[in-house]
């Protein structure tokens, strides 16, 4: 019995690292829906409330199964190794450890939440548009709001551009480049050149898309003002 | 003089039943890396001290050890980068012979079980140029200069008893595998047998490559790949399975 919930939930869940962080991690978003619901203000479209919600746990799982992210979490969640100096990693004999081939092989199911962050990328777009048609008493505006939106956008954008799974599937997966392949070598040899950076865009995009839904949701409970910068 | 304070572990298992540290004081002089104060010790303060070294110029792979719990090349570690006071341990993932030296025999064992370059066969009029593009590629992976330091720094082969290859075994197959005239298709085999799962990207070998081989994206990660096109993606499987088959699966 015990062995058979071992090769399911894998030991690292029970460390007191990791316990913590979840912790912190339901108050955070029970706090954060603790207001009123409000829909689109100022041009921009509530996170909490809006269908954006509903496709979190995608999102929330492509960035879980993401590499940069794992290698995050493994060290500095797990201990796996917290650091690679001998003495300074928290790592010992005799630890359980299973890696990506029980519980954690649903990694591998990265491609299929690729796949999906890929086809709502045109959305962050359309909310680019809706907040500079649609503030009302003007035409079009610029708003500090689609600032941060464009910021926002064009970071998801690149950071799930420089994905491994896409570095595989535009030409890490084929050996003769010069054989008939020679443009999707050079696709391939573009973007590896963005996918060195994946980790500091994973933590940037990541960074901002809480400082952009949390600038939302004060203007939407009017805490905050959403200001306009340029309007015609 | 400036004068390094060294310590160095000392252990002959046909002898010694616990490890001890002997501390030697060595001149320092300009330029010197941490290869010329243990040398300094075996010639000058106790010969009996059992190091491996060969070329003194990071290409034999042979002075790997644990610089300050660091794994690094002895010979391409200069003292004041790491300063005066140094600890230097053998490699801990491998069985000790003596003192610095240890055994890494188990590595060309591991290596025989990688299935071997397998060519195209050409007819007698055809030849294969390689074309850079498809040179650099796998050339990367054949910097390796085998000092077997991403084998000791990875927590999956040093800690834990798992039938992971290890990262080095990673980069010899995936060179095979990215090789334009190769036909086998390895990842598979690697992630049944030479236990890739047990790898969880927290990119330790890459850190201490003293070529700078990109080792987890360019070789672990694209295996990873490679086996999820042939296990969890079915549109990917939908793909090559209607292609011809260029590759054989082992």
């Amino acid at each position: 019995m015990n062995k058979a919930v071992n090769s399911l939930i894998p030991p690292e869940f029970f460390s007191a690292r990791f316990i913590s962080f979840i912790v912190l991690l339901v108050l955070g978003i029970y706090l954060m829906t603790l207001y009123p619901m409000t829909k689109l203000v100022t041009g921009l479209t509530d996170p909490f409330y809006s269908p954006t919600l509903l496709i979190l746990p995608l999102i929330g799982l492509f960035r879980l199964t993401c590499y940069a992210y794992r290698k995050d979490y493994h060290r500095h969640l797990f201990n796996h190794p917290v650091a690679c100096s001998i003495g300074f990693r928290g790592e010992f004999k005799g630890r359980s450890y299973t890696g990506e081939t029980r519980f954690f092989r649903v990694e591998n199911l990265h491609r299929w939440f690729m796949y999906f962050s890929v086809a709502i990328l045109p959305f962050f777009y359309y909310d680019i548009a809706i907040s500079i048609i649609r503030y009302p008493g003007y035409n079009y505006v610029i708003s500090l709001g689609t600032i941060l939106l464009v910021i926002n956008t064009i970071l998801v954008t690149v950071y799930t551009l420089s994905c491994h799974a896409i570095r595989h599937l535009v030409g890490g997966n084929i050996d003769c480049y010069s054989c008939q392949h020679s443009i999707r070598g050079k696709i391939f040899r573009g973007q590896s050149r963005i996918n060195r950076h994946h980790e500091t865009y994973a933590w940037l995009s990541l960074s901002m898309f809480f400082l952009v839904d949390l600038f939302i949701r004060s203007v939407a409970v009017w805490h905050f003002l959403n200001p306009v910068l340029l309007h015609w | 003089m400036d004068k390094i304070n060294l310590k160095i572990y000392r252990k002959d298992p046909s002898v010694d039943e616990k490890e001890h540290y002997d501390t030697f004081e060595v001149p320092y002089v300009d330029g010197m890396v941490v290869l010329d104060a243990v040398r300094y010790v075996e010639e000058n303060l106790d010969t009996t001290l059992a190091i491996r070294w060969n070329c003194k110029a990071a290409k034999c792979g042979s002075c790997s050890a644990e610089i300050n719990g660091f794994p690094r090349l002895m010979c391409k570690t200069r003292i004041d980068k790491v300063g005066f006071n140094i600890t230097v341990n053998p490699m801990g993932a491998f069985p000790l012979i003596k003192d610095l030296v240890t055994d890494v025999t188990g590595n060309w064992d591991i290596l025989r079980k990688i299935p071997p370059f397998t060519p195209k066969e050409l007819g007698p009029d055809q030849h294969f140029s390689m074309k850079q593009e498809d040179v650099e590629r796998s050339k990367e992976f054949r910097q390796c200069i085998e000092c077997f330091l991403c084998q000791d720094v990875c927590h999956v082969v040093r800690e834990h008893y798992t039938d992971y290859f290890g990262p080095r075994h990673i980069v010899k197959a995936a060179s095979l595998d990215m090789h334009p005239m190769d036909t086998i298709d390895r990842s598979t085999f690697l992630n049944k047998e030479g236990g890739l799962g047990y790898c969880n990207i927290t990119k330790c070998c890459q850190e201490v490559c003293p070529e700078h081989i990109v080792i987890t994206d360019n070789a672990i990660i694209q295996e990873k790949e490679r086996a999820v096109d042939l296990t969890y993606d079915p549109l990917a499987m939908l793909i090559k399975g209607r292609r011809k088959k260029e590759k054989r699966v082992v």
